[in-house]
Protein backbone atom coordinates (compact mmCIF):
# COMPACT_ATOMS: atom_id res chain seq x y z
CA UNK A 1 0.00 0.00 0.00
CA UNK A 2 2.76 2.41 1.01
CA UNK A 3 4.70 1.46 -2.03
CA UNK A 4 1.79 2.45 -4.23
CA UNK A 5 1.65 5.93 -2.77
CA UNK A 6 5.41 6.30 -3.09
CA UNK A 7 5.21 5.35 -6.73
CA UNK A 8 2.37 7.74 -7.30
CA UNK A 9 4.28 10.54 -5.63
CA UNK A 10 7.32 9.91 -7.79
CA UNK A 11 5.24 9.93 -10.93
CA UNK A 12 3.41 13.07 -9.98
CA UNK A 13 6.69 14.85 -9.33
CA UNK A 14 8.08 13.66 -12.65
CA UNK A 15 5.00 14.87 -14.51
CA UNK A 16 5.03 18.17 -12.62
CA UNK A 17 8.69 18.65 -13.48
CA UNK A 18 8.09 18.00 -17.17
CA UNK A 19 5.15 20.38 -17.06
CA UNK A 20 7.15 23.12 -15.41
CA UNK A 21 10.14 22.67 -17.74
CA UNK A 22 7.87 22.84 -20.77
CA UNK A 23 6.27 25.98 -19.41
CA UNK A 24 9.64 27.58 -18.67
CA UNK A 25 11.12 26.60 -22.02
CA UNK A 26 8.78 29.09 -23.69
CA UNK A 27 7.80 26.73 -26.52
CA UNK A 28 4.21 27.68 -25.91
CA UNK A 29 2.92 31.09 -25.00
CA UNK A 30 2.17 31.56 -21.33
CA UNK A 31 -1.48 31.97 -22.20
CA UNK A 32 -1.68 28.48 -23.64
CA UNK A 33 0.60 26.71 -21.18
CA UNK A 34 0.83 28.36 -17.76
CA UNK A 35 3.52 27.29 -15.29
CA UNK A 36 2.68 25.42 -12.11
CA UNK A 37 3.55 28.48 -10.05
CA UNK A 38 0.85 30.47 -11.83
CA UNK A 39 -1.64 27.64 -11.43
CA UNK A 40 -1.01 27.33 -7.71
CA UNK A 41 -1.17 31.06 -7.23
CA UNK A 42 -4.59 31.01 -8.91
CA UNK A 43 -5.63 28.12 -6.69
CA UNK A 44 -4.54 29.87 -3.50
CA UNK A 45 -6.21 33.09 -4.59
CA UNK A 46 -9.50 31.30 -5.18
CA UNK A 47 -9.34 29.53 -1.84
CA UNK A 48 -8.54 32.76 -0.07
CA UNK A 49 -11.71 34.60 -0.95
CA UNK A 50 -13.78 31.63 0.14
CA UNK A 51 -16.00 31.22 -2.91
CA UNK A 52 -14.18 28.15 -4.19
CA UNK A 53 -14.80 26.28 -0.92
CA UNK A 54 -18.49 27.11 -1.12
CA UNK A 55 -18.55 26.06 -4.76
CA UNK A 56 -16.90 22.74 -3.93
CA UNK A 57 -19.41 22.17 -1.14
CA UNK A 58 -22.22 23.04 -3.51
CA UNK A 59 -21.01 20.60 -6.16
CA UNK A 60 -20.47 17.82 -3.64
CA UNK A 61 -23.89 18.32 -2.12
CA UNK A 62 -25.59 17.92 -5.50
CA UNK A 63 -23.49 14.85 -6.28
CA UNK A 64 -24.28 13.20 -2.96
CA UNK A 65 -27.96 13.93 -3.40
CA UNK A 66 -27.95 12.65 -6.97
CA UNK A 67 -25.95 9.55 -6.10
CA UNK A 68 -28.17 8.57 -3.19
CA UNK A 69 -31.36 9.12 -5.16
CA UNK A 70 -29.99 7.17 -8.11
CA UNK A 71 -28.69 4.36 -5.90
CA UNK A 72 -32.03 3.98 -4.18
CA UNK A 73 -33.86 3.99 -7.50
CA UNK A 74 -31.39 1.54 -9.02
CA UNK A 75 -31.75 -0.85 -6.09
CA UNK A 76 -35.52 -0.78 -6.29
CA UNK A 77 -35.54 -1.25 -10.06
CA UNK A 78 -32.93 -3.99 -10.08
CA UNK A 79 -34.70 -5.87 -7.29
CA UNK A 80 -38.04 -5.56 -9.05
CA UNK A 81 -36.43 -6.86 -12.20
CA UNK A 82 -34.96 -9.77 -10.27
CA UNK A 83 -38.29 -10.85 -8.83
CA UNK A 84 -40.60 -10.17 -11.77
CA UNK A 85 -40.08 -11.36 -15.31
CA UNK A 86 -42.37 -8.70 -16.79
CA UNK A 87 -40.69 -5.86 -14.98
CA UNK A 88 -37.33 -7.30 -16.02
CA UNK A 89 -38.34 -6.94 -19.66
CA UNK A 90 -39.37 -3.34 -19.21
CA UNK A 91 -36.34 -2.33 -17.18
CA UNK A 92 -34.03 -4.11 -19.57
CA UNK A 93 -35.58 -2.24 -22.50
CA UNK A 94 -35.38 1.10 -20.69
CA UNK A 95 -31.75 0.52 -19.81
CA UNK A 96 -30.90 -0.48 -23.35
CA UNK A 97 -32.53 2.69 -24.66
CA UNK A 98 -31.26 5.17 -22.10
CA UNK A 99 -27.84 3.84 -21.16
CA UNK A 100 -26.03 4.87 -24.35
CA UNK A 101 -27.63 8.32 -24.30
CA UNK A 102 -25.24 10.97 -22.97
CA UNK A 103 -26.75 13.40 -20.50
CA UNK A 104 -25.52 16.31 -22.60
CA UNK A 105 -27.73 15.19 -25.48
CA UNK A 106 -30.73 15.57 -23.19
CA UNK A 107 -29.77 19.09 -22.10
CA UNK A 108 -32.07 20.96 -24.49
CA UNK A 109 -35.05 18.91 -23.34
CA UNK A 110 -34.14 19.24 -19.68
CA UNK A 111 -33.83 23.00 -20.10
CA UNK A 112 -37.34 23.22 -21.48
CA UNK A 113 -38.92 20.84 -18.98
CA UNK A 114 -37.11 21.63 -15.78
CA UNK A 115 -35.47 24.98 -16.40
CA UNK A 116 -31.81 25.37 -15.58
CA UNK A 117 -31.92 25.14 -11.82
CA UNK A 118 -30.64 22.59 -9.36
CA UNK A 119 -33.33 20.11 -10.42
CA UNK A 120 -31.98 20.08 -13.95
CA UNK A 121 -28.47 19.25 -12.80
CA UNK A 122 -29.80 16.57 -10.47
CA UNK A 123 -31.68 14.99 -13.34
CA UNK A 124 -28.60 14.96 -15.55
CA UNK A 125 -26.62 13.29 -12.76
CA UNK A 126 -29.30 10.73 -12.02
CA UNK A 127 -29.64 9.89 -15.69
CA UNK A 128 -25.92 9.33 -16.13
CA UNK A 129 -25.65 7.23 -12.96
CA UNK A 130 -28.86 5.22 -12.80
CA UNK A 131 -28.42 2.99 -15.84
CA UNK A 132 -24.88 1.74 -15.21
CA UNK A 133 -25.89 1.08 -11.60
CA UNK A 134 -28.91 -0.99 -12.67
CA UNK A 135 -26.78 -2.92 -15.13
CA UNK A 136 -24.17 -3.69 -12.49
CA UNK A 137 -26.70 -4.62 -9.85
CA UNK A 138 -28.65 -6.90 -12.20
CA UNK A 139 -25.47 -8.62 -13.29
CA UNK A 140 -24.57 -9.01 -9.63
CA UNK A 141 -27.95 -10.48 -8.70
CA UNK A 142 -27.94 -12.87 -11.61
CA UNK A 143 -24.45 -14.14 -10.98
CA UNK A 144 -25.23 -15.36 -7.49
CA UNK A 145 -24.67 -19.14 -7.41
CA UNK A 146 -27.91 -21.12 -7.28
CA UNK A 147 -26.75 -22.76 -4.11
CA UNK A 148 -27.30 -19.50 -2.19
CA UNK A 149 -30.87 -19.17 -3.32
CA UNK A 150 -31.46 -22.81 -2.46
CA UNK A 151 -30.11 -22.20 1.03
CA UNK A 152 -32.56 -19.32 1.38
CA UNK A 153 -35.39 -21.63 0.40
CA UNK A 154 -34.17 -24.22 2.86
CA UNK A 155 -34.23 -21.67 5.65
CA UNK A 156 -37.64 -20.47 4.43
CA UNK A 157 -36.46 -16.89 4.29
CA UNK A 158 -39.12 -14.47 3.12
CA UNK A 159 -38.38 -12.12 0.24
CA UNK A 160 -37.22 -9.27 2.42
CA UNK A 161 -34.87 -11.44 4.42
CA UNK A 162 -33.61 -13.02 1.22
CA UNK A 163 -32.89 -9.58 -0.21
CA UNK A 164 -30.95 -8.24 2.72
CA UNK A 165 -29.28 -11.41 3.95
CA UNK A 166 -28.34 -13.02 0.67
CA UNK A 167 -29.02 -11.11 -2.52
CA UNK A 168 -27.41 -7.78 -1.68
CA UNK A 169 -24.39 -9.01 0.31
CA UNK A 170 -23.67 -11.68 -2.28
CA UNK A 171 -23.66 -9.17 -5.10
CA UNK A 172 -21.77 -6.49 -3.19
CA UNK A 173 -18.61 -6.55 -5.34
CA UNK A 174 -20.77 -5.67 -8.34
CA UNK A 175 -22.60 -3.07 -6.33
CA UNK A 176 -19.37 -1.38 -5.23
CA UNK A 177 -17.85 -1.37 -8.69
CA UNK A 178 -21.15 0.05 -9.91
CA UNK A 179 -20.87 2.80 -7.33
CA UNK A 180 -17.36 3.58 -8.47
CA UNK A 181 -18.52 3.98 -12.03
CA UNK A 182 -21.45 6.02 -10.77
CA UNK A 183 -19.16 8.34 -8.82
CA UNK A 184 -16.94 9.01 -11.83
CA UNK A 185 -19.88 9.49 -14.16
CA UNK A 186 -21.71 11.79 -11.75
CA UNK A 187 -18.67 14.07 -11.64
CA UNK A 188 -18.57 14.27 -15.39
CA UNK A 189 -22.27 14.91 -15.61
CA UNK A 190 -22.14 17.56 -12.92
CA UNK A 191 -19.26 19.49 -14.40
CA UNK A 192 -20.68 19.47 -17.90
CA UNK A 193 -24.13 20.40 -16.67
CA UNK A 194 -22.79 23.26 -14.62
CA UNK A 195 -20.72 24.54 -17.49
CA UNK A 196 -23.79 24.51 -19.71
CA UNK A 197 -26.43 25.76 -17.31
CA UNK A 198 -24.38 28.36 -15.52
CA UNK A 199 -24.63 29.43 -11.93
CA UNK A 200 -27.48 28.41 -9.72
CA UNK A 201 -28.24 30.23 -6.52
CA UNK A 202 -25.75 32.88 -7.50
CA UNK A 203 -22.92 30.61 -6.50
CA UNK A 204 -22.64 27.67 -8.84
CA UNK A 205 -20.28 24.81 -8.35
CA UNK A 206 -16.91 23.72 -9.64
CA UNK A 207 -18.05 23.52 -13.25
CA UNK A 208 -19.22 27.08 -13.03
CA UNK A 209 -15.89 28.06 -11.46
CA UNK A 210 -14.06 26.64 -14.46
CA UNK A 211 -16.48 28.26 -16.88
CA UNK A 212 -16.08 31.64 -15.23
CA UNK A 213 -12.32 31.38 -15.39
CA UNK A 214 -12.65 30.43 -19.02
CA UNK A 215 -14.80 33.38 -20.05
CA UNK A 216 -12.47 35.76 -18.29
CA UNK A 217 -9.58 34.13 -20.12
CA UNK A 218 -7.83 32.99 -16.97
CA UNK A 219 -6.14 29.71 -17.96
CA UNK A 220 -4.28 29.19 -14.66
CA UNK A 221 -7.68 29.44 -13.00
CA UNK A 222 -9.08 26.79 -15.33
CA UNK A 223 -6.21 24.49 -14.41
CA UNK A 224 -6.76 25.24 -10.73
CA UNK A 225 -10.36 24.03 -11.09
CA UNK A 226 -9.20 20.88 -12.87
CA UNK A 227 -6.69 20.16 -10.10
CA UNK A 228 -9.41 20.48 -7.47
CA UNK A 229 -11.55 17.97 -9.37
CA UNK A 230 -8.64 15.54 -9.66
CA UNK A 231 -7.80 15.82 -5.97
CA UNK A 232 -11.38 15.20 -4.89
CA UNK A 233 -11.72 12.28 -7.30
CA UNK A 234 -8.52 10.60 -6.09
CA UNK A 235 -9.39 11.20 -2.45
CA UNK A 236 -12.80 9.61 -2.73
CA UNK A 237 -11.46 6.67 -4.72
CA UNK A 238 -8.52 6.05 -2.38
CA UNK A 239 -10.17 6.61 0.94
CA UNK A 240 -13.90 6.10 0.78
CA UNK A 241 -14.12 3.29 -1.76
CA UNK A 242 -10.95 1.53 -0.60
CA UNK A 243 -12.21 1.63 3.00
CA UNK A 244 -15.62 0.38 1.96
CA UNK A 245 -14.06 -2.51 0.08
CA UNK A 246 -11.69 -3.36 2.92
CA UNK A 247 -14.52 -3.43 5.43
CA UNK A 248 -16.83 -5.57 3.33
CA UNK A 249 -15.94 -7.57 0.26
CA UNK A 250 -12.25 -7.95 1.11
CA UNK A 251 -12.95 -8.89 4.68
CA UNK A 252 -15.49 -11.45 3.50
CA UNK A 253 -13.00 -12.91 1.07
CA UNK A 254 -15.04 -12.04 -2.03
CA UNK A 255 -12.38 -9.89 -3.61
CA UNK A 256 -8.64 -10.08 -3.68
CA UNK B 1 14.87 2.44 -13.68
CA UNK B 2 15.06 1.62 -17.35
CA UNK B 3 11.29 1.63 -17.52
CA UNK B 4 11.11 5.07 -15.96
CA UNK B 5 13.57 6.50 -18.44
CA UNK B 6 11.74 5.08 -21.42
CA UNK B 7 8.46 6.52 -20.21
CA UNK B 8 10.02 9.92 -19.72
CA UNK B 9 11.39 9.74 -23.24
CA UNK B 10 7.98 8.88 -24.63
CA UNK B 11 6.39 11.75 -22.76
CA UNK B 12 8.88 14.33 -23.90
CA UNK B 13 8.74 13.03 -27.45
CA UNK B 14 5.01 13.43 -27.53
CA UNK B 15 5.41 16.98 -26.29
CA UNK B 16 7.79 17.70 -29.14
CA UNK B 17 5.34 16.19 -31.56
CA UNK B 18 2.67 18.55 -30.36
CA UNK B 19 4.92 21.53 -30.82
CA UNK B 20 5.88 20.31 -34.27
CA UNK B 21 2.24 20.18 -35.31
CA UNK B 22 1.74 23.72 -34.11
CA UNK B 23 4.46 25.18 -36.25
CA UNK B 24 3.69 23.05 -39.28
CA UNK B 25 0.42 24.81 -39.92
CA UNK B 26 1.82 28.21 -40.55
CA UNK B 27 3.53 27.38 -43.80
CA UNK B 28 0.54 27.87 -46.05
CA UNK B 29 0.74 31.57 -46.71
CA UNK B 30 -2.22 32.05 -48.98
CA UNK B 31 -5.03 31.20 -46.64
CA UNK B 32 -7.30 32.94 -44.22
CA UNK B 33 -9.62 31.44 -41.62
CA UNK B 34 -12.54 33.51 -40.46
CA UNK B 35 -14.83 32.71 -37.57
CA UNK B 36 -18.48 33.36 -38.31
CA UNK B 37 -21.33 33.71 -35.88
CA UNK B 38 -25.05 33.93 -36.24
CA UNK B 39 -26.54 37.34 -35.54
CA UNK B 40 -27.72 40.32 -37.49
CA UNK B 41 -24.79 42.46 -36.41
CA UNK B 42 -22.48 40.12 -38.31
CA UNK B 43 -24.31 40.70 -41.60
CA UNK B 44 -21.33 42.25 -43.46
CA UNK B 45 -19.28 39.15 -42.67
CA UNK B 46 -21.99 36.95 -44.16
CA UNK B 47 -21.97 39.25 -47.15
CA UNK B 48 -18.25 38.71 -47.68
CA UNK B 49 -19.04 35.03 -47.75
CA UNK B 50 -22.07 35.26 -50.02
CA UNK B 51 -20.51 37.66 -52.53
CA UNK B 52 -17.22 35.77 -52.37
CA UNK B 53 -15.45 39.10 -52.00
CA UNK B 54 -12.25 37.50 -50.80
CA UNK B 55 -12.06 34.85 -53.48
CA UNK B 56 -12.74 37.51 -56.07
CA UNK B 57 -9.95 39.76 -54.91
CA UNK B 58 -7.39 37.01 -55.14
CA UNK B 59 -8.28 33.65 -56.60
CA UNK B 60 -5.26 32.03 -54.94
CA UNK B 61 -6.49 32.88 -51.51
CA UNK B 62 -7.92 29.91 -49.69
CA UNK B 63 -10.79 31.16 -47.56
CA UNK B 64 -12.02 29.03 -44.73
CA UNK B 65 -15.10 29.77 -42.64
CA UNK B 66 -15.38 28.34 -39.18
CA UNK B 67 -18.64 28.16 -37.35
CA UNK B 68 -18.08 28.51 -33.63
CA UNK B 69 -20.79 28.74 -31.06
CA UNK B 70 -19.63 31.55 -28.82
CA UNK B 71 -17.08 34.27 -28.27
CA UNK B 72 -15.12 32.23 -25.76
CA UNK B 73 -14.46 29.40 -28.17
CA UNK B 74 -13.60 31.87 -30.92
CA UNK B 75 -11.00 33.49 -28.67
CA UNK B 76 -9.59 30.11 -27.81
CA UNK B 77 -9.24 29.01 -31.40
CA UNK B 78 -7.57 32.31 -32.23
CA UNK B 79 -5.13 31.71 -29.41
CA UNK B 80 -4.47 28.25 -30.82
CA UNK B 81 -3.76 29.83 -34.20
CA UNK B 82 -6.69 28.17 -35.95
CA UNK B 83 -8.61 31.34 -36.69
CA UNK B 84 -7.12 34.51 -38.16
CA UNK B 85 -10.03 36.90 -38.09
CA UNK B 86 -13.04 37.02 -35.83
CA UNK B 87 -15.84 39.32 -34.75
CA UNK B 88 -17.03 40.08 -31.28
CA UNK B 89 -18.05 42.84 -28.92
CA UNK B 90 -15.53 45.17 -27.33
CA UNK B 91 -15.53 43.82 -23.73
CA UNK B 92 -14.54 40.20 -24.52
CA UNK B 93 -11.81 41.57 -26.76
CA UNK B 94 -10.51 43.80 -23.96
CA UNK B 95 -10.59 41.00 -21.39
CA UNK B 96 -8.37 38.78 -23.49
CA UNK B 97 -6.11 41.70 -24.44
CA UNK B 98 -5.74 42.44 -20.75
CA UNK B 99 -4.71 38.86 -20.06
CA UNK B 100 -1.94 39.21 -22.64
CA UNK B 101 -3.46 38.00 -25.89
CA UNK B 102 -1.62 39.52 -28.81
CA UNK B 103 -4.40 40.90 -30.89
CA UNK B 104 -5.90 44.16 -32.05
CA UNK B 105 -8.99 45.61 -33.65
CA UNK B 106 -9.20 45.67 -37.43
CA UNK B 107 -12.21 47.95 -37.62
CA UNK B 108 -15.71 48.44 -36.37
CA UNK B 109 -18.43 46.34 -37.93
CA UNK B 110 -21.79 47.42 -36.63
CA UNK B 111 -23.82 49.31 -34.13
CA UNK B 112 -26.93 47.52 -33.05
CA UNK B 113 -29.78 48.02 -30.65
CA UNK B 114 -29.64 45.81 -27.59
CA UNK B 115 -32.33 45.47 -25.01
CA UNK B 116 -33.09 43.98 -21.66
CA UNK B 117 -36.44 42.32 -22.33
CA UNK B 118 -38.74 41.08 -19.60
CA UNK B 119 -41.82 38.90 -19.46
CA UNK B 120 -42.86 40.03 -15.96
CA UNK B 121 -45.66 42.54 -15.77
CA UNK B 122 -44.36 44.12 -12.56
CA UNK B 123 -40.97 44.99 -14.03
CA UNK B 124 -40.90 48.39 -15.69
CA UNK B 125 -37.59 49.74 -14.43
CA UNK B 126 -34.37 48.17 -13.27
CA UNK B 127 -35.36 48.91 -9.68
CA UNK B 128 -38.38 46.62 -10.04
CA UNK B 129 -36.22 43.52 -10.30
CA UNK B 130 -36.58 41.28 -7.26
CA UNK B 131 -33.62 39.22 -6.13
CA UNK B 132 -35.20 36.03 -7.44
CA UNK B 133 -35.73 37.39 -10.95
CA UNK B 134 -33.17 35.74 -13.17
CA UNK B 135 -31.60 37.53 -16.11
CA UNK B 136 -30.37 35.47 -19.06
CA UNK B 137 -27.34 36.67 -21.01
CA UNK B 138 -24.58 35.01 -23.03
CA UNK B 139 -21.88 34.86 -20.36
CA UNK B 140 -20.12 36.86 -17.66
CA UNK B 141 -17.79 39.36 -19.26
CA UNK B 142 -19.96 39.64 -22.37
CA UNK B 143 -21.05 43.05 -23.61
CA UNK B 144 -24.53 42.39 -22.21
CA UNK B 145 -23.07 41.72 -18.78
CA UNK B 146 -20.90 44.84 -18.89
CA UNK B 147 -23.84 46.99 -20.06
CA UNK B 148 -25.97 45.66 -17.23
CA UNK B 149 -23.17 46.44 -14.78
CA UNK B 150 -22.90 49.95 -16.23
CA UNK B 151 -26.61 50.54 -15.72
CA UNK B 152 -26.44 49.06 -12.20
CA UNK B 153 -23.52 51.33 -11.39
CA UNK B 154 -25.33 54.41 -12.65
CA UNK B 155 -28.66 53.71 -11.00
CA UNK B 156 -27.69 52.02 -7.77
CA UNK B 157 -23.96 52.64 -7.41
CA UNK B 158 -23.45 48.87 -7.25
CA UNK B 159 -21.79 47.33 -10.29
CA UNK B 160 -22.42 43.80 -9.14
CA UNK B 161 -26.03 44.32 -8.11
CA UNK B 162 -27.39 41.80 -10.62
CA UNK B 163 -24.43 39.44 -10.76
CA UNK B 164 -26.13 36.94 -8.48
CA UNK B 165 -29.15 36.79 -10.77
CA UNK B 166 -27.40 36.02 -14.02
CA UNK B 167 -28.11 32.94 -16.04
CA UNK B 168 -25.67 32.00 -18.77
CA UNK B 169 -27.58 31.10 -21.90
CA UNK B 170 -27.08 31.56 -25.61
CA UNK B 171 -29.57 33.82 -27.32
CA UNK B 172 -31.89 31.21 -28.87
CA UNK B 173 -32.22 29.29 -25.58
CA UNK B 174 -32.72 32.51 -23.66
CA UNK B 175 -35.44 33.63 -26.04
CA UNK B 176 -37.26 30.31 -25.66
CA UNK B 177 -36.97 30.54 -21.90
CA UNK B 178 -38.22 34.13 -21.90
CA UNK B 179 -41.22 33.24 -24.05
CA UNK B 180 -41.94 30.18 -21.89
CA UNK B 181 -42.12 32.65 -19.05
CA UNK B 182 -41.23 30.38 -16.18
CA UNK B 183 -37.72 30.56 -14.87
CA UNK B 184 -36.21 33.44 -16.74
CA UNK B 185 -37.57 36.91 -15.99
CA UNK B 186 -35.46 38.85 -18.43
CA UNK B 187 -33.11 38.43 -21.37
CA UNK B 188 -30.46 40.87 -22.52
CA UNK B 189 -31.05 40.32 -26.22
CA UNK B 190 -29.27 41.29 -29.40
CA UNK B 191 -30.69 41.37 -32.91
CA UNK B 192 -32.55 39.54 -34.40
CA UNK B 193 -33.74 38.01 -31.11
CA UNK B 194 -34.46 41.47 -29.78
CA UNK B 195 -36.74 42.18 -32.74
CA UNK B 196 -38.49 38.83 -32.50
CA UNK B 197 -39.07 39.26 -28.79
CA UNK B 198 -40.36 42.81 -29.12
CA UNK B 199 -43.07 41.52 -31.45
CA UNK B 200 -44.41 39.16 -28.78
CA UNK B 201 -47.27 40.10 -26.49
CA UNK B 202 -46.38 40.58 -22.87
CA UNK B 203 -42.68 41.11 -23.54
CA UNK B 204 -41.38 44.61 -23.01
CA UNK B 205 -38.09 46.44 -22.92
CA UNK B 206 -36.72 47.58 -19.56
CA UNK B 207 -33.42 48.98 -20.69
CA UNK B 208 -31.80 49.60 -24.03
CA UNK B 209 -28.14 49.20 -24.77
CA UNK B 210 -27.57 52.88 -25.37
CA UNK B 211 -29.39 53.84 -22.16
CA UNK B 212 -27.12 51.48 -20.27
CA UNK B 213 -24.02 52.76 -22.00
CA UNK B 214 -25.07 56.39 -21.99
CA UNK B 215 -24.71 56.92 -25.71
CA UNK B 216 -23.94 55.11 -28.93
CA UNK B 217 -21.32 52.45 -29.06
CA UNK B 218 -19.95 49.91 -31.49
CA UNK B 219 -21.50 46.53 -30.86
CA UNK B 220 -19.30 44.29 -32.97
CA UNK B 221 -15.68 44.81 -33.99
CA UNK B 222 -13.41 42.79 -36.21
CA UNK B 223 -10.25 41.51 -34.57
CA UNK B 224 -7.13 39.74 -35.71
CA UNK B 225 -3.91 38.50 -34.18
CA UNK B 226 -0.68 40.44 -34.40
CA UNK B 227 0.92 37.38 -35.89
CA UNK B 228 -1.49 37.34 -38.82
CA UNK B 229 -1.16 41.09 -39.31
CA UNK B 230 2.62 40.97 -39.41
CA UNK B 231 3.30 37.70 -41.16
CA UNK B 232 0.47 37.70 -43.69
CA UNK B 233 -0.09 41.38 -44.22
CA UNK B 234 -1.11 40.84 -47.81
CA UNK B 235 -3.97 38.60 -46.76
CA UNK B 236 -4.79 40.98 -43.97
CA UNK B 237 -5.20 43.86 -46.36
CA UNK B 238 -7.24 41.78 -48.79
CA UNK B 239 -9.56 41.00 -45.93
CA UNK B 240 -9.67 44.61 -44.80
CA UNK B 241 -10.68 45.77 -48.26
CA UNK B 242 -13.32 43.08 -48.56
CA UNK B 243 -14.73 44.07 -45.20
CA UNK B 244 -14.96 47.75 -46.15
CA UNK B 245 -16.65 46.77 -49.38
CA UNK B 246 -19.20 44.64 -47.57
CA UNK B 247 -19.97 47.37 -45.05
CA UNK B 248 -20.46 49.90 -47.85
CA UNK B 249 -22.66 47.52 -49.77
CA UNK B 250 -24.96 46.89 -46.85
CA UNK B 251 -25.25 50.56 -45.89
CA UNK B 252 -25.95 51.74 -49.42
CA UNK B 253 -28.06 48.89 -50.62
CA UNK B 254 -29.94 47.27 -47.75
CA UNK B 255 -32.50 45.80 -50.12
CA UNK B 256 -29.84 44.07 -52.14
CA UNK B 257 -28.13 42.83 -49.02
CA UNK B 258 -31.43 41.57 -47.66
CA UNK B 259 -32.01 39.62 -50.84
CA UNK B 260 -28.60 38.02 -50.61
CA UNK B 261 -28.76 37.25 -46.92
CA UNK B 262 -32.39 36.27 -46.29
CA UNK B 263 -31.72 32.57 -46.84
CA UNK B 264 -28.64 32.74 -44.70
CA UNK B 265 -30.67 33.96 -41.75
CA UNK B 266 -33.70 31.84 -42.52
CA UNK B 267 -35.88 34.93 -42.83
CA UNK B 268 -38.08 36.25 -45.58
CA UNK B 269 -36.60 39.00 -47.73
CA UNK B 270 -39.01 41.58 -46.34
CA UNK B 271 -38.21 40.66 -42.76
CA UNK B 272 -34.51 40.72 -43.49
CA UNK B 273 -34.75 44.19 -44.96
CA UNK B 274 -36.87 45.39 -42.07
CA UNK B 275 -34.30 44.09 -39.61
CA UNK B 276 -31.29 45.44 -41.48
CA UNK B 277 -32.77 48.93 -41.49
CA UNK B 278 -34.22 48.74 -37.97
CA UNK B 279 -33.65 52.01 -36.10
CA UNK B 280 -30.27 51.86 -34.43
CA UNK B 281 -28.93 49.18 -36.77
CA UNK B 282 -25.91 50.68 -38.43
CA UNK B 283 -23.04 49.14 -40.31
CA UNK B 284 -19.92 51.24 -40.10
CA UNK B 285 -16.20 50.81 -39.66
CA UNK B 286 -16.08 53.57 -37.11
CA UNK B 287 -15.26 52.41 -33.58
CA UNK B 288 -17.30 54.14 -30.93
CA UNK B 289 -17.14 53.79 -27.17
CA UNK B 290 -13.80 52.02 -26.84
CA UNK B 291 -12.47 54.53 -24.30
CA UNK B 292 -15.65 54.38 -22.24
CA UNK B 293 -15.54 50.59 -22.07
CA UNK B 294 -11.87 50.68 -21.05
CA UNK B 295 -12.51 53.30 -18.39
CA UNK B 296 -15.47 51.47 -16.90
CA UNK B 297 -13.95 48.02 -17.02
CA UNK B 298 -10.70 49.21 -15.48
CA UNK B 299 -12.45 51.11 -12.72
CA UNK B 300 -14.58 48.12 -11.86
CA UNK B 301 -11.75 45.61 -11.89
CA UNK B 302 -12.61 43.68 -15.06
CA UNK B 303 -9.29 44.85 -16.50
CA UNK B 304 -5.98 45.20 -14.73
CA UNK B 305 -3.88 47.51 -16.85
CA UNK B 306 -5.29 50.91 -17.58
CA UNK B 307 -2.82 52.78 -19.77
CA UNK B 308 -4.00 51.54 -23.14
CA UNK B 309 -3.41 53.84 -26.06
CA UNK B 310 -5.67 53.61 -29.06
CA UNK B 311 -2.78 52.48 -31.23
CA UNK B 312 -2.11 49.57 -28.89
CA UNK B 313 -5.57 48.28 -29.52
CA UNK B 314 -6.28 49.11 -33.14
CA UNK B 315 -4.21 48.02 -36.13
CA UNK B 316 -2.82 50.78 -38.25
CA UNK B 317 -3.55 50.52 -41.90
CA UNK B 318 -0.44 49.24 -43.53
CA UNK B 319 0.57 52.15 -45.69
CA UNK B 320 3.73 50.64 -47.09
CA UNK B 321 1.69 47.82 -48.48
CA UNK B 322 -1.05 50.03 -49.77
CA UNK B 323 0.90 50.73 -52.95
CA UNK B 324 1.39 47.09 -53.66
CA UNK B 325 -2.21 46.43 -52.98
CA UNK B 326 -3.42 49.19 -55.23
CA UNK B 327 -1.65 47.49 -58.08
CA UNK B 328 -3.33 44.28 -57.12
CA UNK B 329 -6.66 45.98 -56.92
CA UNK B 330 -6.45 47.45 -60.38
CA UNK B 331 -5.67 44.07 -61.86
CA UNK B 332 -8.38 42.09 -60.21
CA UNK B 333 -11.20 44.39 -59.38
CA UNK B 334 -11.30 46.29 -62.64
CA UNK B 335 -13.61 44.02 -64.53
CA UNK B 336 -16.09 44.10 -61.72
CA UNK B 337 -16.53 47.82 -61.57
Amino acid sequence: MKNKYQQRLIWISVLALIWQLTALSGTFSKMIFPGLDQIFMALIESFKDGTLIKQIAFSLSIIIQGLSLATAAALILALTAYFSKNAAGLIDTLTALAHPLPGIALMPLILIWFGSGRTAILIVIIHSVLWPLILNLSTGFNSIPDIYTLIAKNYRLNKLEFMFKILIPASLPYFISGLKIAWARSWRALISAEMLFGAINSLGGLGWYIFQKRVFFDLPGVFAGIIVIIVIGVTVEDFIFKKLEAKTVKKWGMLK
Amino acid sequence: MKKYISIIIILSLSLFLISACESGDQNSQKSITIAEQYGLAYAPVQLIKELKLLEESDSDLKVEWKQLSNTTSIRESMLAGEVNVAFMAIPPFLIARDKGMEWKIISGLSESPLGLMTNRSYINFLSDFKTEDEIALPQPGSIQHILLSMAAKREFGETEKFDDQLLTMNHPDAMNALLAGREVSAHFASAPYLFLESKEDGIKKVLSGSEAFGGDFTFIIGVSTKEFYQQQSENYILFYKALMKAIDFIEQNPAGAAELLADNYDLSQAEMEEYLSWPGMKFTSEIKGLEEFIAFMTAEGYLEENDYQGSELIFEEKTELEVELNALEKGVWKNEE
